[in-house]
């Protein structure tokens, strides 16, 4: 072979530094998920796009450990929270309450202030709490008592869903599905996957897999996220983007199509997604790998909704030469 | 409905067009017969413009409209569709004005031009065509109907053939459609979904109000005006739409590239303060001594002109327009253009020149053209010489109304006579009173001489003038001619082998008694086995004009018996007159009824492209043969080479048949080059992807692109055209790493080679922004070798059917 064509590393313009941190990061999570390659990618995406996840899967799949891993990779603070039916905004934000010794009311901040947020059965609390979730994941701050509290610049949520129980469950409505950047499903893991959870969990008191390790610092992952936004999107590959919205808006079998909003999502994920694959550019590959997840979780689709997403992306031409 | 809107809407277009292009092709020629070339073109034209269109608006999706836009009431613009590529527009204007470029090289070329307001109406039309084709695209699509709409007002306003309001019919019927289609596009192609039903069902009350009503009107108005004032108004009233339209100037009549301008352009005619005498018709009538044709005639009976030395006989003037000029008035004896006795009239100063005549008389019309001045019809052998043939008796001369005088009749239903052949001639400094008589003549016109009796015959078709010494100068004779397609003469059409012979005949047939062996041998060796009639006449003729050698200085010895003798067996070359005498003992000896002329030939080779005319000089002096025909017309025979006769103006089917006819003559003289010709042609056929592919190579290789982007994405194009002709083109949704990535799955060994390639051109195609990821060397060589090793056979070899790229 000549020089020409083992010149690896052509097309791969990110700092090698860049790709060390994402490998190791890719496989901490993939060491607490495992047998779900996949799904880490699209974790990873959402996370370096400052997305938020909504998960709809069983229970058991791993959601709890994958949540934790990635507070702990990424050297953030991690917070649960079991929503029911009678869960107040309060409990999410946080509250005023009186101190006795200064006789001033303190701030106690609510879950809300960790780094990765992991948010279970959110369709079991109620809209006036689920509100007050879906807005602090919008805006990224909540207002107590008329005081603004920032919340971390690497805020992050794992919204879960059961997917089977929908009795005494308040469903999300579109507007604040749209908050989400994806929508992705765990599912069982594989075979071989399944021996190795096993394997490993002999000789541990604990059933449920080790902690992972810290991989980097949250300012580490906040200079990552900056540079996900400075991926270059060509001309024509925004115009596919467009072609493909407005085929979500025109298709017969959507009834609510594509937002502005939820397109700049879109293309937000596609670059998180080519940084994922070392690349400053974002190709049409990128913008089809991330379809599914992005769109799922803010499109209605009257049935199949797979199916009608592959159709749009089997139906709408990709640009191959640039304007 | 509204997706099938669209898809009508392209062919519905076309077809508008289609039917402008046919009106216009009718509308442009006088006998509304569209020419050849104007069939092919469309045939070719319309086929092409629809594929075209087709490939430009491949990718578009059929519903690119979007709901939200139209229920906003925005312009629907062609933003959303795929952008046109920049060639089309230097397309569009190519069309737009290719015929006024090609028209230089079509008179240089074929000395045959189209006049300016058919150029300008040609290249609308060819405009129309693209436009037509692009009719995806809004802003074409009404561009389109808005040509030919125009080119329909031109074809009402110009043409007065029959098919013209059969045109124009059609041309409303499907305009409407047409429009009720454009229109009905504007909605877009959506179902209507059920949250926005509500909303369009709101907007469909208020469309009510967005039909094109005003201007769906003011198009049938204008058509159905256009056609009730071409029925029954007059003429001058549709006439004033020509005004709309630039014209050339000029008439049809004198300059082809000249129409229905205001008044005439180039001719001459006769003005008010005339201060010239020229070769023109005109009642003007200046007063001179010269040797004239009218005479001026004073009512009250005053004193008569001076009278000429020679008293000419002379046409009557009655109330003539008279000039008084008694100075010594300017000639022109040119034609045409070059002096114009115009309506301002030159400055009282001016003094102008005399043009002298630059030959005997100037032919205008189609050549070559025999002239007859003297017949010959029984040779003499004791003198060696033909003797002239005496005067008819029958003079068969009728006036037929406007000063036009009827020859006798020639039987129209005889299927080898074709269209009459118009002629004028300008005779400048005539010395004798023939007037110039072409073959086959059917009528004639002086101007003024509106009497048979002026008129006589100095021989079997030469015409005189009886009274006259000699004709006056300047005087226009207008000739029409039949002419003949001597291919379609039967047998029967020759006066041969009659059992009852007038002796007047008998002479037609006589060959000298001491040459009649000779004569007979050599004519019947020359035409063998032919068929009696025109193949027996034409084997006569090809042998003396290709085996003989035309030489005016190489004249028989003064003592030899049989000058024809010589000529034929032994110099076997001699002047025109020799030819013609050959030529008529031979088809004498055959049996046919001879005759030789004496006379001029206008020569093609001397047309004046300048005046429109072919001067004819004493040097222009002929003699050929002629053959009698049953009907008692003689069929001019040219046996010397380089002398042709008039053909007949063939209608086109009759050409492309001789087209046809010719190309398989040729077929059959060169088999072997005809056959490495097809072989060619089909190899080139079968093999025209290789060939093209080939060739787009070899042009990327030696054609630097501007920049490493546009060489990758170059040969990236080259890649996707070789992979679509293999039968394994990219699908349209298929990015670049699927649909090479699955070349790389079928050969592992190209595998880093193709990978490489796949990142380079994302990179290419995705971000230039950045530099080259390699040296541009390198660059080039990976791209020669990707095409390489992709190479058209390893495609169709490496890849089976059922691998979906």
């Amino acid at each position: 072979m000549n020089a020409i064509s083992t010149s690896a590393g052509v097309g791969e313009t990110s700092p090698p530094a860049e790709k060390a941190v994402v490998q190791r990061l890719r496989h901490v999570l993939n060491n607490a998920l495992r047998g779900k390659p996949q799904v880490i990618e699209y974790v990873l995406a959402c996370l370096l796009a400052r997305g938020h996840i909504l998960l709809e899967d069983k229970p058991g799949l791993g959601k709890t450990t994958l949540a934790k891993a990635l507070a702990t990779a990424v050297g953030g603070r991690f917070a649960r929270i079991q929503c029911t039916p009678d869960l107040l905004p309060g409990d999410i934000t946080g509250f005023n309450i009186f101190n006795q010794k200064t006789r001033e009311f303190e701030f106690q901040p609510g879950p809300v202030f960790a780094d990765v947020l992991l948010v279970d059965e959110i369709n079991r609390t109620t809209p006036r709490t689920q509100s007050a979730l879906l807005e602090a994941m919008a805006e990224r701050q909540v207002t107590v008592d008329n005081v603004r509290y920032p919340l971390s610049e690497t805020f992050f949520v794992m919204a879960t869903q059961n997917p089977i129980e929908h009795h005494g469950t308040y469903p999300l409505p579109e507007a604040q599905l749209d908050r989400f950047a994806m929508k992705l499903s765990i599912g069982y893991p594989d075979r071989q996957s399944e021996r190795d959870l096993l394997a490993s969990a002999i000789g541990t008191c604990n059933c449920s897999p080790e902690v992972a390790e810290q991989v980097l610092q949250r300012e580490q992952l906040h200079r990552l996220q900056e540079q996900v936004a400075h991926i270059h999107v060509a001309p024509s590959v925004q115009d596919y983007l467009i072609d493909l919205a407005e085929r979500t808006r025109n298709h017969p079998r959507i009834s609510l199509g594509l937002s502005p909003r939820g397109l700049l999502i879109w293309q937000r994920v596609a670059q998180a997604w080519a940084l994922l694959q070392h690349r400053t550019f974002v190709t049409p590959d990128d913008v089809q790998a991330v379809a599914q997840p992005v769109l799922l979780v803010r499109l209605i689709i009257d049935s199949d909704p797979p199916a009608v997403l592959q159709e749009i992306i089997s139906t709408v031409p990709v640009p191959i030469h640039s304007s | 409905m509204a997706r099938n809107t669209a898809t009508w809407l392209q062919p519905m277009t076309l077809l508008l067009m289609a039917i402008t292009y046919a009106a216009v092709e009718v509308a442009s020629d006088p006998d509304g017969i569209p020419s050849a070339f104007g069939l092919i073109f469309g045939a070719v034209a319309f086929p092409v413009a629809w594929v075209i269109g087709r490939v430009l608006t491949r990718g578009v999706p059929p519903s690119a409209w979007v709901v939200g836009r139209f229920l906003t009431g925005g312009v629907v613009s062609s933003s959303s569709c795929r952008a046109l590529p920049r060639w089309v527009t230097g397309v569009l204007c190519l069309l737009l004005i290719g015929p006024v470029l090609m028209e230089p090289l079509l008179r240089s070329w074929t000395g045959q031009g189209l006049p300016l307001e058919l150029q300008m109406v040609y290249g609308l039309r060819n405009f129309g065509i693209g436009l037509a084709a692009l009719a995806a695209w809004p802003l074409y699509l009404r561009l389109s109907g808005v040509v030919s709409l125009f080119l329909m007002l031109f074809v009402a306003a110009m043409g007065d053939q029959k098919p013209i309001p059969w045109f124009l019919a059609a041309y409303a019927v499907v305009g409407s459609l047409w429009l009720m289609l454009a229109h009905t596009q504007r909605f877009g192609q959506v179902e209507p979904t059920t949250a926005a039903t509500t909303r369009i069902a709101r907007l469909m009350e208020q469309t009510r109000l967005w039909v094109p009503w005003r201007e769906l009107a003011l198009v049938m108005g204008l058509l159905v005006a256009t056609v009730v004032v071409w029925w029954l108004g007059p003429r001058q009233t549709v006439l004033t739409l020509w005004e709309l339209v630039p014209t050339s100037g000029g008439t049809g009549a004198t300059d082809v590239y000249a129409r229905q301008g205001v008044g005439d352009g180039p001719e001459e005619v006769a003005g008010d303060n005339a201060r010239a005498a020229g070769m023109v018709e005109t009642d003007k009538l200046i007063e001179d001594n010269k040797n004239a044709l009218i005479d001026l005639v004073n009512d009250m009976y005053g004193p008569p002109h001076r009278p000429p030395n020679e008293q000419e006989r002379m046409v009557a003037g009655g109330r003539a327009d008279i000039i008084a000029f008694h100075g010594r008035l300017p000639e022109n004896r040119r034609p045409s253009r070059h002096f114009d006795t115009s309506r301002r009239g030159p400055p009282p100063k001016r003094k102008l020149e005399s043009l002298h005549a630059r030959a005997l008389f100037e032919v205008e019309g189609r050549t070559p053209l025999h002239i007859r001045q003297m017949v010959f019809e029984r040779y003499d052998a004791g003198q060696r010489r033909w003797v002239e043939a005496s005067r008819p008796t029958v003079k068969s001369i009728e006036p037929i109304g406007g000063d036009w005088m009827q020859i006798r009749t020639i039987e129209t239903t005889q299927p080898w006579y074709c269209e009459n052949e118009r002629h004028r001639f300008k005779l400048a400094e005539p010395d004798n009173n023939l007037i110039p008589t072409p073959p086959l003549l059917q009528r004639f016109r002086i101007h003024r001489v509106d009497r048979a009796d002026y008129y006589c015959w100095a021989y079997d078709g030469v015409l005189a003038f009886v009274g006259r010494q000699r004709l006056p100068p300047g005087i226009v004779i207008h000739t029409d001619c039949r002419t003949v397609d001597p291919a379609r003469l039967p047998e029967h059409a020759y006066w041969r082998q009659l059992p009852m012979e007038a002796e007047a005949l008998t002479a037609l047939r006589e060959v000298p008694d001491p040459w009649r062996t000779d004569l007979e041998r050599l004519a019947y060796s020359w035409v063998g086995e032919e068929s009696p009639g025109w193949p027996q006449i034409t084997a006569i003729l090809d042998r003396l004009r290709n085996e003989y050698t035309l030489d005016p200085s190489a004249t028989p010895p003064a003592e030899h018996p049989a000058p024809v003798l010589w000529f034929l067996q032994e110099s076997r070359r001699g002047p025109d007159y020799l030819f013609a005498t050959a030529a008529a003992l031979l088809l004498r000896s055959l049996g046919y009824a001879t005759r030789v002329c004496l006379g001029y030939y206008a020569d093609p080779d001397a047309y004046d492209r300048h005046t429109g005319h072919t001067p004819v000089r004493a040097a222009d002096l002929h003699t050929w043969s002629e053959v009698m025909l049953r009907d008692g017309q003689w069929l001019v025979v040219e046996p010397t080479p380089g002398y042709e006769v008039l053909a007949p103006r063939l209608p086109w089917t009759e050409r492309v048949y001789a087209l046809l006819r010719a190309g398989f003559r040729w077929a059959a003289d060169h088999p072997v080059l005809l056959t490495v010709l097809v072989g060619v042609g089909i190899t080139a056929v079968l093999l025209r992807r290789r060939l093209i592919d080939s060739l787009l190579v070899l042009h990327w290789q030696l054609m630097p692109a501007a920049s490493w982007q546009r060489m990758v994405l170059r040969c990236l194009r080259l890649m996707e055209r070789r992979c679509r002709w293999c039968g394994h083109a990219r699908a349209p949704s298929q990015t670049l790493t699927r649909w090479l990535g699955s070349l790389r799955e079928v050969t592992p060994e190209d595998g880093p080679r193709l990978s490489l390639f796949i990142c380079i051109a994302e990179q290419a195609a995705y971000a230039p922004h950045l530099p080259a990821p390699l040296p541009l060397p390198q660059l080039r060589t990976l791209c020669r070798q990707t095409l390489h090793a992709w190479s058209w056979s390893r495609l169709r070899r490496r890849i089976p059917e059922r691998n979906p790229l």
